[in-house]
């Protein structure tokens, strides 16, 4: 007994200084955030004003909680949906869709009634994740199947495709500004023009690319929508320097992934005579679900906390469209030092991380295969 | 089965493949090192190759725009960063990973979820204890290097990969370590250390990045050029100055170089390191 106390006491002091530091400026900092946003907050602590930031970021109360039927109504739809039963898989159906058209309908009055710029960030944030992870995924799986399959070289191509995710962001941040610049001679604009096409604004360019494309086919004359429910030009811009950065990443790790799985599950399957792609469909790609999972996840967290990068690579051409939730989030610290709405918009962007986290494991981590 | 011929071509398709994303890899590097060595007209009419080498430009960015001291800043906060992430996360992984006590799994499960945390949602909130910290303490921390290291000190991805790592290690071990009279402390500093060299080396190498990175909470906490990291520099440089991109080039490649540097060296442990957190365990 006396044995077992000391260990825990040892235990407790060597993981003190890590303790203090992750209690003080990562878990305490948490509820001190919902201290501050329940007053005005600028340089000094102000009267104290209960809920209002979240009422002016978020809107009409009555949206928010029409908001969440929708999305419970989206969940049971959901549950009902995967049911064998046939008459349950209806009502599943049009529960989904009934919960969808809820949802959207509240979220348009909230976005109508609460704080613009927080709905244009959370829109451009989708753009930004919808942009992303479905291209790094696909890529570094292929990328990663390339590097599987061949004997020579592969160190050397790994340490290639690990070099944009190692070198400082914020060099290669300045350097894709200047190949992405509205310059004629920039390297975009060079490869634009080998496509035989004029030189185009890019990262200085807030319309978006659908706009963009009906405009080179010579029609002026579009509906608002066009440039709203698009990611602008400048948005793609600073997607591409995401997946050049990443892809190389998640490639090293699916590497590793693909050459943890057992030889015989290949040979098995060259037995049963699987052409490549049966061999891919059902072997490799059960067998590397968990790292697919593992690498999803964390893109998808890492869009929510994208500042860096794309604090750099704004112009003011681009006016609020790569303006993800951090950077706004951010200039009400540092520009307006509106601590107050600052944090109250922080706690908002972090409920939606969780939420979200939650949900990706629900939906997806059942289907990922952890083998026997 | 599959012909000769069929076989070649596939392996021709996956170097080609290959070597075409090694090359769009690459680019941006050939651009900014090229543009790092051009006169200001050359970047402007952005020639394919300078006609004369610039060193001028990396003498420029280095004395007259500040970069040397930017890079010094950066080297001494990153260095503390590094150093206090170390240590803190290898004591704070091996009782997770070694040792009984009560609220173990809970208490990792906490840690993990830090993980979590918009930095936006801690930034008001630690500049705040920092200023409180600044006045209560007789340690000046705004402007100075404890708030630009302290707080990142140790984070919960070290910790987590420490402490799988941790856990591989064979239990015989410690149960000869045990039978030859050490205790844990002796344990850890004299068998486990050693032994984690990969993941202590791989989790240098992430805090020395992110530190280096770092440009929100060094905007908020540094007001003055003294204690400016490259980040910031670059940012302020990037933002004011005008079309200088001969300068600003130099600039990323002297902010680029010390972890290239880094990379070089620990480049096999580091890609062991990382590819070991994708997996399961």
């Amino acid at each position: 007994m006396g044995e077992s106390r000391t260990e825990g006491v040892i235990a407790w002091a060597l993981m003190a200084p890590a303790l203090v530091v992750l209690g003080v400026f990562g878990i305490f900092p948490i509820f001190y955030a919902f201290f501050v946003s329940l007053h005005r907050w600028r340089i000094k602590k102000g009267e104290f004003l209960g809920l209002s930031h979240y009422g002016r970021a978020l809107g009409d109360p009555i949206d928010l909680l029409g908001l969440l039927i929708g999305l419970a109504v989206i969940w049971v739809g959901l549950r009902w949906f995967s049911n064998h039963i046939r008459i349950r898989k209806a009502f599943g159906a049009a529960f989904l869709l009934a919960g969808c058209w809820l949802a959207l309908h509240f979220l348009l009055g909230m976005a109508a009634s609460g704080d613009g710029r927080l709905f244009n960030a959370f829109k451009v944030t989708l753009f930004y994740s919808l942009g992303t992870i479905p291209l790094e995924v696909a890529g570094s799986l292929l990328l990663a199947t390339l590097l599987f399959k061949i004997a020579t070289a592969r160190s050397f191509f790994r340490v290639l495709f690990f070099l944009p995710y190692i070198t400082p962001m914020i060099a290669t941040a300045v350097v894709f500004r200047t190949i992405f610049s509205p310059n004629p001679s920039s390297l975009a604009n060079r490869f634009w023009a080998l496509v035989g096409s004029d030189p185009q604004r890019w990262l200085y360019d807030s319309r978006s690319i659908v706009a963009l494309a009906l405009q080179g086919i010579g029609v002026e004359a579009y509906p608002d929508w066009v440039d709203t429910m698009f990611p602008s030009m400048s948005l793609v811009c600073v997607l591409l320097y995401n997946i050049w950065v990443y892809i190389g990443y998640d490639t090293v790790i699916l590497l590793a992934g693909l050459s943890a799985i057992p030889r015989h599950y290949f040979e098995a399957a060259a037995i049963d005579g699987a052409n490549t792609w049966q061999t891919f469909r059902h072997v490799t790609l059960p067998l590397i679900s968990p790292t697919l999972f593992f690498i999803s996840l964390v893109a998808v967290i890492g869009t929510f906390k994208a500042f860096n990068h794309i604090y750099i690579l704004r112009t003011a051409g681009a006016q609020d469209t790569v303006d993800v939730v951090s950077v706004l989030i951010f200039d009400q610290i540092y520009q307006f030092h509106n601590a107050g709405y600052a944090s109250a918009l922080a706690l908002i962007l972090f409920l939606t991380i969780l939420v979200l986290t939650v949900v990706q494991n629900r939906l997806l981590g059942r289907r990922v295969f952890y083998g026997d | 089965m599959v012909s000769k011929r069929t076989r070649l071509l596939h392996r021709g398709l996956t170097y080609a493949g290959l070597i075409f994303a090694g090359v769009a890899a690459c680019t941006p590097f050939v651009w900014m090192v090229t543009s790092s060595f051009m006169t200001r007209g050359e970047t402007l009419r952005r020639v394919l190759w300078p006609a004369a080498l610039q060193w001028s430009n990396y003498y420029s960015a280095w004395s007259e725009e500040d970069f040397g001291l930017y890079f010094e800043n950066s080297l001494m906060i990153a260095g503390l960063t590094v150093a206090g992430t170390l240590l803190f996360s290898l004591t704070a992984a091996y009782p997770l990973a070694r040792m009984r006590f009560p609220g173990r799994e809970p208490l990792f499960l906490l840690i993990l979820a830090t993980l979590m945390v918009p930095e936006t949602v801690t930034m008001v909130p630690n500049f705040l204890t920092v200023s409180w910290l600044h006045r209560a303490t007789p340690l000046a921390w705004i402007n100075n290097w404890p708030a630009l290291t302290i707080p990142f000190m140790t984070n919960a991805f070290s910790i987590f990969l420490l402490r799988q790592f941790m856990r591989g290690i064979p239990g015989e071990l410690w149960d000869s370590a045990r039978i030859d009279g050490a205790g844990h402390l002796r344990f850890l500093f004299q068998i486990v250390l050693p032994l984690c060299r990969a993941p202590l080396l791989t989790v240098g190498m992430f805090t020395f990045i992110g530190s280096w990175n770092a440009l929100g909470w060094p905007l908020l906490v540094t007001n003055t050029p003294t204690w400016r990291p490259i980040a910031v520099g670059l940012q302020k440089f990037v933002s004011e100055a005008g079309p200088e991109v001969h300068l600003q080039m130099a600039g990323a490649m002297i902010a680029t170089i010390p972890v290239l540097v880094l990379y070089g060296m620990v480049q096999k442990e580091f890609t062991e390191g990382i590819s070991m957190s994708g997996l399961k365990g």
